[in-house]
């Protein structure tokens, strides 16, 4: 009896103990996973990033017009099935289709589906395909493919490239405009936010003006008239790495406020007057005492502004400023809906649609559950 | 009243140097694009059928006075500005008041109804949500907030206007019934615009709306959790007479206060939503000017007086606070 009770004092006290010398991470991370949605969002981006990291092997066709199927232009989501009247397979398959045109259709193309037994293609797993570069190194085995001619479960476009490659590389261009966007934002506000929350007095007061009357333009038409600039003779990298700046240059101002005030609360505290009496320099202060001390907080800053790049640069490419095709963004796929066209006879061109929204309702979740899981008096205040 | 006018002079002179700096970066701006108002116009020029020869285009450039240093152009724009005089566009020839005008009014009366629209049912949804305790109504209306930021405007604009050209056969688009466009202001033309505007006003305000029902939300169940609010309680004031009087006053004072950056938000997706219902005012000139043809002058002029009301707003709330608030009069003077 006695012995329970002491395991159960000794198992109390080690979890009281873990709790006292965990560290912030750990912390945020307890509190982080009671928050229910923010963790199915977690998972969701999780998946959506991986997806479009390893989208060359997850997809079965080149996204750009290398990978274009001539013969099934516009061509609807071919969904791998398992039986049809011609019997059951073990193996999925799906039919082919051909374009025909005629008399009987008015002698407009029209796609017909040939659903006789020798028409079935079946669809193959880590099947030999394009071949594609991952880390540096040649591979040519896709996820799935098709025993003969191509497959395309959300269909193509009007070339004829595959919906479901450009969409997954689409995540990965648009994550990495968002990452780099992020990153230089993040560097800019660290700067100035960290000079002025740490030197304080008249420094503080001119940033503060500088940033406060760039947070006061308009960021979408600030952006739009930087991108204006881009020659239309510039690659599609250059415009690519030109972009992810420009969104940096104007993202900075929110964080560098947050940096600021922080710093200016945390420099008049007592751990940091201890330092500087033990003749600790200004960089060492800053970078010892200072930084650790709200490093948490900035990551959740930097989750939180991450859909806000997405979405402006989906909204530049959507006016044909931002990233141009060849280059598959999350903002080029938006821009192929704009016809009623679309909303008629192909649908599925809203596929990616769905993607994004998932995107961004997935990094709001996260960033909003990080941000109470990272506030230590959430718990309190409930 | 002296502190007051003390007060209202100090904001003033902030919100010009502001203005002076804005002109800046967006002078700036407009200098970093590559060529200037003397080749387009020569190129414009060319593409008529007219030979132009280099010197043609020295002789524009000096009468453009763009051979003067860069700080006394950037003067004489900013002095200029001000008088709400942006010379002429690069490309139309048009003097860009007269180009813009009523069209930048228009804008801004979007912009406002927009801001106004969703004020009018974030505050009292918003209020609801923090006092009730109904988990599934305040899990909805989160859904519904974040949805604000996760569907953009031009998507629902898009979506929208598809629906409506596919079911009805009307693309609700423009602001203006054809036989209206270039007719002189009356009730018919004003009865006419109200019934195009609304669906702009709509689409701009939809984000907005997201936005201020989570603020209004949070400042609400912050403020009630505090003891003036359980004292109020206590003294036997209860249900709407006490939200209103007591926690409501001191949480709508940060709104006000934001009121700017509200406004800020919406002439985000107003060139955008512009462009997609084809509205005939400044946001859809704006893309026209940095998209199409270039032209810096009018681009400049354009974000300028965006940037311009943004800080008129600010000026005015700064005003207004200080109005209810004495504690805020005090702490900016002294």
């Amino acid at each position: 009896m006695t012995d329970t009770s002491n395991t159960d004092a000794s198992v109390d006290q080690k979890l009281k103990e873990a709790y006292f010398t965990a560290s912030q991470g750990q912390l945020i991370w307890q509190r982080f996973k009671k928050n229910k949605s923010a963790l199915v969002g977690a998972w969701i981006l999780m998946f959506l990033i991986l997806s479009g990291i390893f989208a060359p092997f997850l997809t079965p066709y080149d996204a750009t017009i290398a990978g274009r199927d001539k013969d099934y232009l516009n061509g609807a989501p071919e969904v791998p099935r398992f039986w049809d009247e011609n019997g059951f397979s073990a193996r999925p398959f799906i039919y082919t289709a051909e374009r025909t045109r005629s008399i009987k259709t008015n002698f407009r193309w029209v796609t017909e589906l040939k659903t006789d037994l020798e028409d079935r293609r079946y669809v193959t797993f880590f099947s030999k395909g394009q071949e594609f570069k991952f880390l540096g190194m040649k591979f040519e085995r896709h996820l799935f493919g098709v025993d003969k001619d191509m497959i395309h479960i959300f269909g193509t476009d009007s070339t004829g490239k595959d919906i479901y490659s450009r969409t997954l590389s689409a995540i990965k261009t648009s994550m990495a405009v968002g990452t780099i966007g992020v990153f230089i934002a993040f560097v800019m506000a660290l700067i100035i936010g960290g000079i002025a929350g740490y030197y304080g007095g008249w420094i503080d007061s001119v940033l503060q003006m500088i940033t406060d009357t760039v947070r006061t333009i308009p960021s979408i038409p600030l952006f739009m008239a930087l991108a204006a600039f881009v020659p239309d003779v510039w690659s599609a990298e250059m415009r690519f790495f030109f972009i992810s700046i420009v969104l940096g240059f104007i993202g900075w101002p929110t964080l560098a406020r947050r940096i600021r005030t922080h710093l200016l609360t945390e420099r008049n505290q007592e751990y940091v007057l201890a330092a500087q009496l033990c003749g600790a320099s200004s960089s060492h202060v800053i970078r010892r005492h200072l930084l650790p001390s709200f490093t948490s907080y900035i990551i959740v800053d930097l989750v939180i502004s991450f859909p806000y790049m997405v979405l402006s640069e989906t909204a530049l490419s959507f006016i044909g400023l931002g990233l141009k095709d060849p280059v598959n963004s999350l903002g080029v796929m938006l821009q192929n809906v704009t016809s009623a066209d679309v909303l008629l006879n192909y649908q599925w061109y809203f596929i990616p649609v769905i993607f994004f929204i998932v995107l961004v309702l997935a990094f709001v979740f996260v960033g909003d559950g990080l941000r109470d899981a990272a506030d230590p008096y959430s718990d309190a205040s409930k | 009243m002296l502190q007051f006018s003390k007060f209202v002079a100090i904001r003033a002179a902030l919100a010009i140097l502001t203005l002076v700096l804005v002109s800046f970066i967006v002078f700036t701006l407009m200098e970093l694009v590559p060529g200037d108002c003397a080749e387009r116009y020569v190129a414009f020029k060319n593409s008529q059928g007219s030979v132009i020869t280099p010197e043609d285009i020295q002789i524009e450039r000096i009468r453009l006075g763009l051979d003067q240093p860069y700080v006394q152009r950037w003067g004489s724009w900013i002095v200029n500005a001000f008088q709400g005089n942006f010379g002429d566009s690069c490309i139309l020839r048009v003097n860009i008041a007269q180009l813009l005008g009523q069209k930048f009014y228009l804008s801004l009366g979007l912009c406002l109804s927009a801001l106004l629209l969703a004020y009018a049912i974030a505050i009292p949804i918003g209020i609801l949500a923090a006092t009730s305790r109904n988990a599934v109504l305040n899990n909805s209306l989160r859904l519904v907030s974040y949805l604000g930021l996760a569907l953009p405007n031009f998507l629902l604009a898009l979506m929208i206007m598809l629906f409506s050209t596919v079911m009805f056969g009307d693309s609700l688009t423009g602001l203006f019934s054809k036989e209206f466009r270039d007719a002189a202001w009356d009730y018919d033309k004003f009865m006419d615009f109200l019934g195009h505007a609304w669906l702009p006003v709509f689409i701009l305000g939809w984000s907005a709306t997201a936005f201020a029902i989570q603020t209004v939300r949070a400042l609400m169940s912050d403020e009630i959790g505090k003891l003036y609010v359980t004292a109020a309680e206590a003294r036997g004031v209860s249900g709407r007479r006490l939200l209103m009087r007591y926690p409501a006053r001191h949480a709508l004072s940060p709104i006000i206060n934001s009121l700017g950056f509200d406004l800020n938000r919406i002439f985000n997706e107003l060139p955008i939503v512009a462009l997609i219902l084809t509205l005939t005012e400044a946001g859809s000139l704006l893309i026209e000017a940095l998209a199409r043809s270039n032209d810096q002058q009018l681009a400049g002029a354009i974000i300028f007086m965006l940037t311009g009301s943004i800080v008129a707003i600010n000026f005015v709330t700064d005003i207004i606070l200080a109005l209810t608030d004495p504690r805020i009069r005090r702490s900016i003077v002294g």
